[in-house]
């Protein structure tokens, strides 16, 4: 078992592309983290470049305190699950577990026990005679990942496993990850475009985007405080509501451009009159009387979703005014055209710079 | 399109690619290189002189009525022989994609010429139409023709475009067979709805979205009749009667081994060369801008 | 099909019938011309019906041969047949796959100049080379061998450009998997790669064989020795006596067994023959 830290890791393609600009982290031993961001933000590139399938352009990756920079991906001790899960489509379950065995001249004993012990948690046991072809995608990917715990492996590497899979056996697969990572207590980086995925799964995350680490942290600590408008966006669903404005010359809060709506915000620490974008999550718009109403939402789509219901609409004002979203009970009922007044406590107004997306205060 | 990961190693992939590239060497390129170099040589047959005449052996050949009859011949050939056997197979496999039962067994039965040599396939039309115990020559006579094509010219080549074009018919129609089967039912009934009728459909649906593998088949059978064809006219005419079927390939063999004017023979090889050249560097273009759209 | 027309129907089968017909019909004019004794094809017209010297033909021409041909037994120039067309279709699979290896999984230098000498001799055929083609086999004294036979044939480029094709769709993932595995280039190929390329290695042993088995103008220049005849190449000699008429019931007889194995292939394999074939246009 052992940790695994980034520094200054950068990959910059022969062509001149650059997929990561230096990214500093580590990870402690047994820990799980998640690397989520949308397709392109390189977080395949940063798990291969562990993985010893990419070329590290500059920096160093360590397992324990082994550098591996160097090394080949089979002598690394790692363990890879594969989004198309690449099980060899000629060869019996068990003979894909024991590939890797073999190759590195484990006895032969010792292989059927590893082997017959990982097909008992996954279970396995009845399909280690068949081929992959004979296998639904749910087992497919449990192959998968007997193929990686065989090993044994110092860290183990996911890149989106459960992208194939349809959503109900996802969730499923979802759990069974966490509890297999917790009782083998192996280090593991988990790569996915899937927030829910990342905030269920991950004991940390790094948010990444554009080749650049935008926020690492706990999953709730990313959710209460993300460090950037794109973070702040990028996780909880539905998505932030950002809405440009400037600081009230009081000092009191913000008012919302165009629109002539003031919320009470903490802005102590920004200049009035600053211009700023102002994040609200939809699950933290809560109705409220006519009277201490900050916002009214003019209504014009509702989507009924049983558990709760989200209402999309406008902040009426000067022209279309801007878009936004509100999470309700699912009791409460909503139609189109309904003005729906709402609160929010200072607590859940998040500003950033509307020039560099960081975070004010 | 290339590998995202390849292997490291500087003498393996020497090892590999090693045998393939010496024999390409050895008995393609160093050859082809030699027919150039014979094809501006003035030599004799025992090699005992040799002379360095530029282009004249092109300019005797091109002013060789013999040669020029030789190329009218064979575009002749080539362009019979392609047009009657995919015209054929079109037919058959349009046939064989329309019924509902027996696609397979019609397939089967169809498609076996292919296993037989050009030049077998020569003797057993060879025979069919031998002047004197030939089958269909006795069917002929009775039609009131007299078929002798140890004599007669037009008789000849008739012969080895019928051995031609028979052996190609299986090829063809395997080729139109899949690329009418790969056509997506639901464009065709989208046709049927649209109240296209069979023929219609076929000349407005089905042949266009074909036009793909025709093309390909139009370039592999001049190929074919360019080259593939020398066991046939070898086996059954030798070029003749008086040079009537003495096609390019056959030509290039004859006034090499049998006349052995090697200068001539070498500069014939350097045109058929190029022959072949500019048909693949078509079909290429062709494929390029058939995957680009 | 999507209406009902039973006229057009009829006619298909009708048409598919007289294409059946017209395929086969020298095939049984040849047979039939192979069971009958030498005088009934002497004058006059050839049977249309089997005769009673079936056995007899064959197993003279098996036996003892033509003397036209050197007398040399078509049994023999069947099994060179066979050992040419064996050794060009392994030959060419084996230096194909290996080449086509080398050039997906590795970049060294000259890369693409070795892609190109092979992709050039796909415009080469042995027809338009033949003079100084056979002066290399003369000069390395491989007249009248099995290599001289086989060996010059064997450089593909279609082959290759064929495995080159299936390997690159063969998932990035399996190689990477594999590497993680800890399995070399070599493993790779022989763990991996040869298994996932089996129908397409039959596929093409088939299309193979057929075309190493009805080389004429090759074994024709190469051969002068007969015991080294192919069957092909001892038809035409058969064929080629002066002043008499050939003895055509045994050459027919001849012309029978040469078409036997490679037609027995096609239909045999025909499913392998049809993917072969097809792939080559990709």
């Amino acid at each position: 078992m052992a940790g695994l830290t980034f520094s200054g890791v950068r990959k910059t393609y022969p062509n001149g592309v650059r997929a990561v600009h230096g990214i500093d982290a580590s990870v402690g031993d047994g820990e799980l983290i998640v690397i989520v961001g949308p397709s392109g933000c390189g977080k395949s590139t940063l798990l291969r470049m562990v993985a010893g399938l990419e070329a590290i352009s500059e920096g160093e990756i360590r397992i324990g305190e082994r550098r591996v920079n160097e090394l080949e991906p089979a002598d690394r001790n790692i363990a890879m699950v594969f989004q198309n899960y690449a099980l060899y489509p000629h060869m019996s379950v068990f003979d894909n577990m024991a590939y890797g065995l073999r190759n590195r001249r484990t006895p032969r004993n010792e292989i059927a026990r590893r082997v017959a012990a990982a097909a008992k948690t996954l279970q396995l046991e009845d399909l280690l005679a068949r081929r992959p072809g004979q296998l639904s995608g749910g087992q497919r990917q449990r192959v998968a990942m007997g193929r990686a715990i065989v090993r044994e492996p110092d860290v183990f590497l996911f890149d989106e496993p459960l992208s194939n899979l349809d959503a109900r056996l996802r969730v499923q697969m979802r759990l069974e990850i966490r509890r297999l990572q917790q009782s083998l207590g192996t280090t593991s980086l988990y790569v996915t475009h899937d927030q829910v995925e990342a905030m269920t799964l991950a004991d940390r995350l790094i948010v990444m985007n554009g080749g650049v680490a935008e926020q690492i942290g706990r999953p709730l600590d990313v959710y209460r405080h993300p460090a950037t408008a794109f973070v702040a966006g990028f996780i909880g669903s539905p998505a932030m509501n950002f809405l440009p404005a400037t600081v009230a010359a009081t000092g009191s809060g913000v008012i919302i451009s165009g629109t002539g709506h003031t919320l009470t915000a903490a802005v102590t620490a920004c200049e009035p009159q600053r211009p700023v974008l102002v994040g609200l999550r939809p699950e933290h718009l809560l109705p409220a009387s006519e009277d201490s109403a900050a916002l009214k939402v003019a209504v014009d789509l509702v989507e009924a979703l049983g558990a709760d219901t989200l209402a999309h609409g406008i902040l009426p004002g000067d022209g279309a005014g801007p878009a936004l979203t509100v999470r309700l009970e699912g009791s409460r009922r909503v139609d189109v055209g309904d003005t729906v007044p709402l609160t929010v406590s200072p607590d859940h107004v998040h500003l950033f710079d509307p020039g560099n997306g960081n975070r004010l205060v | 399109m290339e590998k995202r990961v390849v292997f490291s190693g500087r003498w393996v992939p020497v090892l590999l690619l090693a045998p393939q590239v010496t024999i390409t060497l050895v008995f393609f390129i160093w050859p082809a290189s030699q027919a150039l170099y014979q094809s501006v040589l003035l030599e004799d047959a025992f090699g005992l002189s040799r002379k360095f005449v530029w282009l004249d052996n092109f300019r005797i050949l091109f002013a060789d009525p013999l040669y020029l009859d030789s190329f009218g011949r064979t575009a002749f050939f080539s362009s019979v022989t392609a047009a009657l056997s995919l015209g054929l197979a079109l037919v058959l496999a349009v046939m064989a994609d329309r019924v509902i039962k027996g696609t397979a067994l019609y397939r089967t039965f169809l498609i076996w010429p292919y296993a037989v040599a050009p030049a077998v396939a020569g003797v057993l039309w060879f025979f069919m139409f031998n002047p004197s115990i030939g089958t269909l020559t006795y069917l002929l006579r009775f039609l009131g023709y007299q078929w002798n094509h140890y004599l007669n010219g037009t008789d000849a080549m008739a012969l080895i475009i019928l051995a031609a074009s028979w052996k190609q018919v299986s090829y063809n129609f395997l080729f139109f067979l899949a690329g009418l089967q790969a056509i997506p039912r639901s464009l065709v009934e989208a046709a049927a709805i649209d109240g296209a009728g069979p023929f219609k459909r076929f000349r407005t649906i089905i042949f266009p979205l074909l036009s793909p593998t025709t093309f390909f088949l139009l370039v592999v059978n001049i190929v074919y009749a360019f080259f593939d064809t020398f066991g046939i006219v070898h086996a059954i005419t030798s070029g003749g009667p008086a040079q009537a079927t003495t096609i390019l390939v056959y030509k290039v063999y004859s006034d090499g081994f049998i006349g052995l004017d090697l200068g001539g023979s070498a500069a014939q090889s350097v045109i058929l060369m190029a022959v072949v050249i500019a048909l693949t560097v078509f079909q290429f273009r062709y494929i390029e801008r058939k995957v680009a759209y | 099909m999507i209406e009902r027309r039973p006229w057009l129907n009829v006619l298909s089968h009708f048409v598919l019938c007289a294409g059946v017909l017209v395929t086969a019909l020298p095939i049984w004019i040849t047979f039939v011309a192979s069971t009958h004794p030498a005088d009934s094809l002497m004058s006059g017209r050839a049977p249309l019906w089997p005769g009673a010297h079936l056995f007899e033909n064959y197993a003279t021409v098996l036996d003892s041969g033509l003397r036209a041909a050197g007398s040399v037994p078509v049994g023999m120039m069947m099994w060179n047949s066979l050992i040419m067309a064996l050794m060009i279709a392994v030959g060419k699979i084996v230096i194909s796959i290996i080449a086509a290896f080398g050039i997906v999984y590795f970049r060294f230098p000259l890369r693409r100049t070795c892609f190109w000498l092979i992709f050039v001799t796909l415009m080469l055929p042995v027809e338009v080379r033949i003079l100084p083609t056979f002066g290399v086999v003369a000069s390395l004294e491989m007249l009248n061998s099995y290599w001289g036979l086989s060996v010059p044939l064997i450089a593909s480029a279609t082959a290759t450009f064929l495995f080159r094709q299936f390997f690159l769709t063969v998932p990035e993932e399996l190689a990477e998997a594999a590497r993680i595995d800890g399995a070399g280039p070599l493993k790779f190929l022989f763990d991996i790669l040869l298994p996932l390329s089996r129908t397409n290695i039959a596929a093409l042993f088939v299309i193979l064989f057929i075309f190493g088995w009805n080389q004429y103008l090759w074994p024709l220049l190469v051969t002068t020795d007969e015991s080294f005849y192919t069957i092909v190449v001892g038809i035409q000699r058969m064929l080629a006596v002066d002043d008499a008429e050939p003895a055509w019931h045994l050459i027919m007889a001849t012309t029978m067994l040469a078409m036997l194995p490679p037609v027995l292939v096609v239909i045999c394999m025909q499913r392998l023959f049809i993917k072969g074939l097809i792939e080559q246009e990709k």
